[in-house]
């Protein structure tokens, strides 16, 4: 081809291009306001059967857990499953002071148990993988407060009816549907004694929780735990059940066989055998907004 | 024939022209609002990220939402609101791209009653819609748009879950506001 005339074709081009490049692109183009979108409701809620989750807190919000756990099913329908039997009932209340940490109080009725906890998100997974998880970590620090008068001289200390847990979880959304978290944890009992409603007598407990979401619709899933123990014979927690969202509530009902709600009691034994020892449990996560309302 | 310097000059005149007199106005942070009025629980959604363009010579508006930005003042209705109802992650924007009914002609300190006719898209659905609003135009460079619509969600296909009944209404109430610049 003559040069010259390539020259020109594409300098009339390039003019024809601007001159009606208006009519073509007329519209604005589609962007997004931010390009790395952090990845939401890896759970339904802050908690999951029975382990806290990567799921966070806004600054500001207050999430309040009261879930229940009740006595076996095994014991027929003359005990409506287990539930005249009595419920271990745990109040859980959790702040959070910025985006990425809250801290917390819980009550159990079991042993009478107090239970200050805080929660720090390190990681957020993100839409485009960049960041492939979320990895928080949770510290807790609990007392148990029963009358153990009966004991007479050998009631224990304070320091004796103390107990500490650590937790970190990984959480990643797989597919808009299923989510899963990891949860290497551990329990320290000061002083484990077999009046307290563990099953253990060692004091370090340490237990890898696997949680898992699959959900059925968009305010429905299927949930399962299992929390196998790693450094020692007694029988590991295995739960499922399921999350429902309603009305701002997360409603989570499952079978579970451990009566137990926090982490240190949790990891201590306790366990029914899985099928006939399975027990009902029952929260309700409410989460309030605090401060000004727009 | 017409010679090569002849159609270079005229597409360079036709391109200058439009240049020179392009009548268009955008902005970048129009505010966008939502408000949902239900029975015992009334909210609103809010944005300032609302971007837009209107062009008077081919009277065009086109004008879009990312749904991400919109904010209610509670975090977690905003996750379930993307997560649920609009799912931001398949269909991150709200769309309007149409043209006024009347007209582009607005004089320089009027303000005029206009209504917009167009395609409104959201939650991958496309319907379209009439918008009833008054565009002001502050100065030559600059004007103001403010118009209203209601959005059934049903025809959107976004779901309303029923066991909530309260907490979403089934039509909400649209409100843009912004100052367009050339």
């Amino acid at each position: 081809m003559n040069p010259k005339f390539f020259l020109k074709s594409l300098i009339l081009t390039a003019v024809l291009v601007s001159a009606f490049s208006d009519f073509v692109f007329a519209q604005l183009e589609r962007r997004l306001a931010s390009e790395t979108q952090e990845v939401e409701l890896i759970f339904h809620a802050p908690r999951h059967l029975n382990l806290l989750t990567v799921e966070p807190l806004d600054e500001g919000t207050l999430h309040f857990a009261i879930m229940h756990t009740f006595g076996t099913i095994d014991s027929g329908i003359r005990n409506l499953y287990g539930i005249d039997n009595g419920a271990n009932i745990q109040f859980s209340f959790e702040y959070a002071f910025s985006n990425k940490f809250s801290l917390g109080a819980a009550r159990s009725s079991r042993d009478k148990f107090y239970n200050l906890f805080g929660r720090y998100h390190i990681l957020k997974q993100t839409q485009d993988d960049k960041m492939p998880f979320s990895l928080s970590f949770m510290g807790a620090a609990g007392i148990n407060t029963n009358d153990y008068g009966f004991l007479m001289e050998n009631a224990p200390s304070a320091s004796e009816r103390s107990s500490f847990a650590a937790q970190l979880m990984v959480g990643r959304k797989f597919t808009d549907r299923i989510s899963f978290q990891l949860s290497p944890t551990m329990a320290y009992f000061v002083d484990p004694r077999p009046e307290y409603f563990i099953q253990g007598s060692q004091n370090l407990y340490l237990a890898l929780g696997f949680s898992g979401k699959f959900k059925i619709t968009g305010k429905t899933s299927l949930t399962a735990q299992y929390i196998p123990n790693l450094n020692n014979d007694l029988r590991s927690n295995l739960g499922f059940g399921v999350d429902v969202e309603a009305g701002g509530h997360v409603f989570q009902m499952y079978f579970v066989t451990s009566p137990y709600l926090n982490e240190q009691y949790l990891l201590a034994g306790g366990n029914g055998v899985p099928g006939e020892e399975f027990r009902l449990g029952f929260n309700v996560n409410r989460v309030f907004a605090t401060g000004k309302r727009r | 024939m017409i010679g090569y310097r002849w159609v270079l000059f005229i597409a360079l005149l036709v391109s200058f022209g439009l240049n020179a007199n392009a009548q268009t106005f955008k902005t970048e942070n129009g505010q966008a609002e939502f408000l949902s009025k239900a029975s015992l629980l009334e909210f609103t959604g809010e944005s300032d990220q609302l971007q837009g363009l209107i062009d008077l010579d081919k009277n065009l508006l086109d004008f879009y939402l990312d749904l991400n930005t919109l904010k209610t003042g509670v975090g977690l209705r905003d996750r379930h609101m993307r997560d649920n109802y609009l799912e931001t992650k398949k269909f991150p924007f709200a769309e309007f791209t149409g043209e006024i009914e009347e007209g582009t002609e607005i004089p320089v300190g009027q303000t005029k009653n206009v209504t917009a006719k167009g395609k409104f898209k959201i939650h991958g659905v496309e319907r379209e819609i009439v918008v009833p609003g008054t565009l002001k135009r502050n100065s030559a460079n600059e004007m103001v748009l403010d118009a209203s619509f209601k959005v059934l969600l049903e025809d959107y296909d976004i779901e309303i879950p029923r066991v909530v009944f309260y907490e979403l209404a089934e039509e909400q109430e649209v409100t843009i506001h912004a100052t367009l610049r050339r």
